[in-house]
């Protein structure tokens, strides 16, 4: 055994050891805790910690804890699928990147798990009557929570320092990331149950409000799996800003040519990693958002028409920044692809459009205002702009911004390609699955389309005259799938790029300039059914990007480029905007934990446990921005911390940089080219490519 | 060459460090702008007395109303019926709410073949919203006496009275008279009792009318009238009892009067200022603006304090009422008063 290997075997026993202890005083504290709630009376309801409110402390501690729970949760989904993908291209680039994610986690994991430890201190010191009733219904998840804890560690440490050993068996090793990342979604589930039974608490006694139900029942509750999505999604866009914000740091310190190219890369993978968690996101959250709204319809209008109306201003400020950022972060990269300047034209439109969208997502929803307020603001509402803060409008823009950013790109994608193989002439691989991915589409349309044909208006509340309002998203969906058929029809007789633009036109034109305005109409006359027009635009807007991408996979296939891709040739200010998309991602992610939690009010348990402390009120928004920053000062203070320890163990063995680690292989590699998360094709590159210090090999790390 | 890598590192990671905290302040500054036109930090007043005003700030605030219905041209909800008169809309919404609430009265008259006015149809609007809901809506209102908003019967006339205010004239009599409205207090006083079998039984049988003298004579031992209204008379530091007893269960009343910090009412919390100069001043938040903060001493005083004074601000857990009455009251004096507070329905 070498140096090097004796500095990561300890340091696998240290970060062992902690996660045991942690787990350990968790225990501890939780069975005195336990004990009372089978008699002891717990008297104090509330207590403060050193002058500083429980509020204050709570909210802190449990958002810097989150922040860290998001990134050692979301990493390793995009972890072992850049290894796969790795393994299954044998494009060892993934595998290095892969790699290099995992080792910023498991620094990372001991400091989640120490904050997580922090936040269970807090909450049974500061709000013991609380964590009381909470024991009482969860005290039995609490162990298999520790228990979780264990198991995830273990596997983390064993897929982070088998990732050499076991390179002979690599499949073995993806599927010890799969596991770990079950380990880690049973987890996050389990930490999610506690919040949803806090906001929709099932089986309680209305007379006692004790709890009488099951520990099945209290963990199911209706906003259980709402949140789940929402935060699984979530921690795969957060995971992916962070990497990017770290791959900007490291390329703008980077002195040699290979380091920038390397980092470039890897700022180009993690924004498409965040980009590809964010799109569906809006989605997962107008699911929760609906479902608030059916636990509790006060819970549901006072977050986007009461008390958090502005907040959600304050919410697309940061997700405008998000989209937008993308895209230019985008735009300014086909600066070093040869070829994309044909798509110079394009990018004033979609930057137009994005603004647009963006001002109109901007602007203000119900607003509960007294006549004074009202003063203030000027007056009451526009006569039209005030259409413009409604949700039809809203969802419209939405749907418009991602296929927007789609677009961009498809065109960062084909910015240095020739066409590729004609499709007729393609195997029969490619018309399989091109037909496969047809048939999903139609029948997702299909389904949906046949479901509001059908539709009785009586399962909505609505009179039966209001049928004939169910049939215009059902057409529409009708229309989508007849151009599912053309579309793919047209690929065949390799007219693909006019079946691509026929199929985004088409959606576009329905998503949003008729459902977006027919939505205005359906809020008058039939309201309900709203919801039902919001999904029928996701399901057309998500066939668009699975369809529209598989096309395009095949479109290229085998095209040859007008040169290379010049890794890191990006200009530094290109490298501020990752770190914006870094800190927007971070600040919504409390502000979203603000709405959240705020949507309680002066309940702890929803209409079951009241918070009768002085700090039962909703802070102002300048507080909760305040509030939020400096937890985002904490959290990137500390990952920075942890990232630079890192840095010194890379030291230690004797490495440099990721790039350092490895050496330039000689000879064309077959490497896959990612598109709306899935990674399909081959593509041909040159040494001449590689020795920018891409097409690398790890070397024999620490041996 | 490796100095140079380090440094060159470290003003990168300098100028990301100085490039986090300018975005910052740029963020935290929208939000406080945002926070100022929202009004939201102006919030804080808190009107007094049971009437039109009262009910239109439940109707803006606590009850959540305006989040679903608009009022003619304000706000822009749709999710439910608008309240006010919209000129050029179909009928009936053309109309001011106490007339179309006449109309639907009438319509649901004919329905149960049971008597309704006006009154009685926007009461049991909020007593039973599922009762008979407006063609085209969904059944989806909430109970707004129950949690998690929980208004209580006088929250629940003042908003009667704001809404009969929109297009006629407020009328408290037409409410306490209304059937509709002694089953909503019904519903609130099952609501907030006692579980079974804890029945109020007075130790001593109070006698009403010299409970009132207690409550009103200033030369009583306890003057509550110089703090709280009843029926038009008294002062305003803390909540109108005019219909107390309707909404507070008799247990909950003696709460009250003997530990008054137990349970303080909702919009009377108290503040402990300390200024600069180092005066402590103490009282009930009246309001604030982006300036000052307004607060209401036990003598009813309102005093402005500019935030620029202020070096701390602490919600209080003790009631500004005092808590001795156990030691200033006679057994027989306490149950007089009680017994007057009960007539309070």
């Amino acid at each position: 055994m070498n140096y090097a290997q004796g500095v990561r075997k300890e340091g696998w026993w240290r970060s062992s050891a902690a996660t045991f202890l942690w787990a350990l005083l968790l225990a501890l504290i939780a069975v005195p805790v336990l004990a009372a709630t089978d008699g002891t009376v717990i008297r104090d309801e509330y207590r403060t910690f050193m002058g500083i409110g429980s509020r204050q402390v709570i909210w802190f501690v449990a958002e810097v804890h989150l922040m860290f729970g998001a990134f050692v949760l979301g990493v390793p989904i995009f972890a072992v699928t850049l290894e796969a993908i790795g393994a299954k291209t044998k494009d060892v680039r993934y595998d290095n990147l892969a790699h290099e994610f995992v080792k910023l986690l498991s620094a990372a994991f001991s400091t989640t798990a120490a904050l997580g430890g922090l936040l269970a201190f807090s909450l049974f010191g500061l709000y013991p009557k609380f964590m009381a009733y909470m024991s009482n219904v969860f005290h039995d998840v609490f162990y298999v929570y520790a228990l979780l804890f264990f198991a995830e560690s273990f596997t983390l440490y064993l897929y982070y320092y088998t990732w050499d050993t076991m390179q002979k068996h690599k499949w073995a090793h993806v599927w010890l990331g799969v596991l770990l990342n079950v380990w880690g979604i049973i987890l996050m589930g389990l930490a999610n149950s506690w919040a949803g039974f806090m906001m929709s608490p099932v089986a309680i006694d209305p007379e006692t409000n004790a709890f009488t139900g099951t520990v099945s029942q209290a963990i199911q509750t209706p906003l259980w799996h709402p949140i789940n999505v929402h935060r699984l999604l979530g921690n795969i866009a957060f995971g992916g800003f962070i990497g990017g914000a770290y791959a900007a740091v490291r390329y703008l310190g980077a002195e040699t040519e290979k380091d920038k190219a390397h980092y470039d890369w890897m700022g180009y993978i993690s924004n498409f990693i965040g980009v590809a968690g964010l799109i569906p996101l809006p989605f997962a959250g107008y699911w929760m958002g609906r479902e608030v709204y059916s636990v509790s319809s006060v819970m549901g209008n006072n977050m986007m028409g009461g008390a958090f109306s502005w907040t959600f201003i304050l919410q697309a400020v940061l997700v405008g920044t998000l989209f937008i950022g993308s895209n230019y972060y985008l735009w300014v990269g086909m600066g070093r692809i040869p070829g994309a300047e044909r798509y110079k034209g394009s990018i004033k439109f979609i930057e137009a459009i994005l603004l647009i969208c963006f001002g109109i997502w901007l602007t203000p929803h119900n607003l509960p205002l007294n006549p004074e307020e009202q003063l203030l603001l000027g007056g009451q509402y526009h006569p039209t702009f005030k259409f413009l803060g409604l949700m039809s409008a809203k969802n419209a823009v939405i749907n418009f911004i991602i296929l927007s950013t789609f677009f961009s790109f498809l065109l960062y994608r084909r910015g240095n390609k020739h066409d590729g193989i004609p499709f007729s002439r393609q195997g029969s691989k490619a018309k399989i699955v091109l037909c496969s991915v047809g048939a999903i589409c139609l029948l997702v349309l299909g389904w949906y389309g046949n479901f509001l044909y059908h539709a009785d208006p009586a399962m909505f509340d609505l009179p039966a005259d209001r049928a004939k309002y169910f049939k215009v998203p059902a057409g529409l969906l009708f229309l989508q799938m007849a151009m599912v058929v053309v579309a793919i029809g047209l690929t065949f007789i390799n007219k693909g790029k006019l079946g691509q633009a026929l199929y985004l036109g088409v959606g576009v034109f329905s998503i949003v300039f008729v459902l977006g305005v027919y939505g205005f109409t359906i809020m008058k006359v039939a309201n309900p059914l709203l919801r039902n027009i919001a999904f029928t635009q996701w399901s057309m807007m998500m066939t668009c990007l699975l369809l529209v991408s598989t096309i395009d996979v095949y479109l290229f296939a085998g095209a040859k480029e007008y040169g290379d891709i010049q890794w890191g040739k990006m200009p530094a200010y290109s490298q501020y905007i990752l770190i914006l998309l870094c800190m927007a991602i971070v600040l919504n992610i409390g502000l979203m934990g603000f709405i959240r939690s705020g949507l309680r009010e002066d309940w702890h348990i929803y209409g079951v446990l009241r918070d009768t402390s002085p700090w039962a009120f909703t802070p102002t928004n300048a507080t909760m921005a305040k509030m939020v920053s400096a937890c985002l000062v904490a959290f990137l203070g500390i990952v920075s911390f942890v990232f630079w320890l890192t840095g010194l163990s890379k030291h230690e063995e004797g490495g440099g940089s990721g790039a350092e680690e490895t050496h330039v292989v000689k000879g064309p590699v077959k490497g896959p080219i990612p598109v709306a998360g899935i990674a399909v094709g081959a593509h041909h590159r040159s040494a001449d490519n590689l020795s920018q210090g891409l097409g690398v090999h790890r070397s024999d790390r620490g041996m | 060459m490796a100095e140079g890598k380090k440094s060159g590192a470290r003003a990168a990671f300098i100028r990301s460090v100085v490039f986090v905290f300018a975005v910052l302040g740029v963020y935290i500054y929208i939000a406080e702008v945002i926070t100022d036109i929202s009004g939201q930090a102006h919030r804080g007043s808190v009107a007094t007395g049971v009437g039109p005003e009262m009910g239109r700030e439940i109707f803006f605030g606590k009850g959540k109303c305006s989040t679903c219905h608009s009022l003619g041209g304000q706000g822009s909800a749709v999710r439910c019926p608008n309240l006010g008169a919209t000129a050029g809309a179909d009928p009936p919404f053309d109309i001011p709410i106490i007339e179309r609430a006449a109309l639907r009265a009438k319509q649901r008259s004919e329905k149960t073949g049971q008597p309704y006015t006006a009154t009685d149809y926007i009461i049991e609007s909020h007593f039973d919203p599922g009762a008979y809901v407006v063609e085209g809506y969904k059944n989806e209102m909430p109970v707004i006496w129950k949690p998690p908003i929980g208004l209580n019967a006088d929250e629940e006339m003042a908003v009667d009275m704001f809404l009969q205010a929109e297009g006629g004239s407020a009328d408290a009599a037409a409410i306490t008279n209304s059937p509709v409205f002694a089953k909503l207090k019904a519903g609130l006083a099952t609501l907030t009792s006692e579980p079974a079998g804890e029945a109020f039984k007075p130790y001593l049988a109070g006698d009403p009318a010299k409970g009132e003298l207690i409550f009103f004579d200033p030369d009583s031992p306890t003057p509550c009238a110089k703090c709280h209204t009843v029926k038009g008379q008294g002062g305003k530091v803390g909540p109108e009892l005019t219909n107390v007893a309707g909404s507070r269960t008799p247990q909950f009343i003696i709460q009250s009067v003997l530990e008054p910090s137990a349970d303080i009412a909702s919009g009377f919390e108290p503040f402990l200022i300390q200024t600069n100069d180092e005066e402590f001043i103490s009282g009930i938040k009246k309001g604030e603006d982006a300036e000052s903060f307004e607060l209401m001493d036990d003598q009813g005083e309102v005093r402005k304090i500019a935030k620029a004074d202020i070096a701390k601000l602490v919600p209080q857990k003790i009631s500004i009422m005092p808590g001795n009455f156990r030691e200033i009251l006679t057994m027989e004096q306490f149950h007089d008063l009680i017994a007057f507070l009960l007539t309070l329905t």
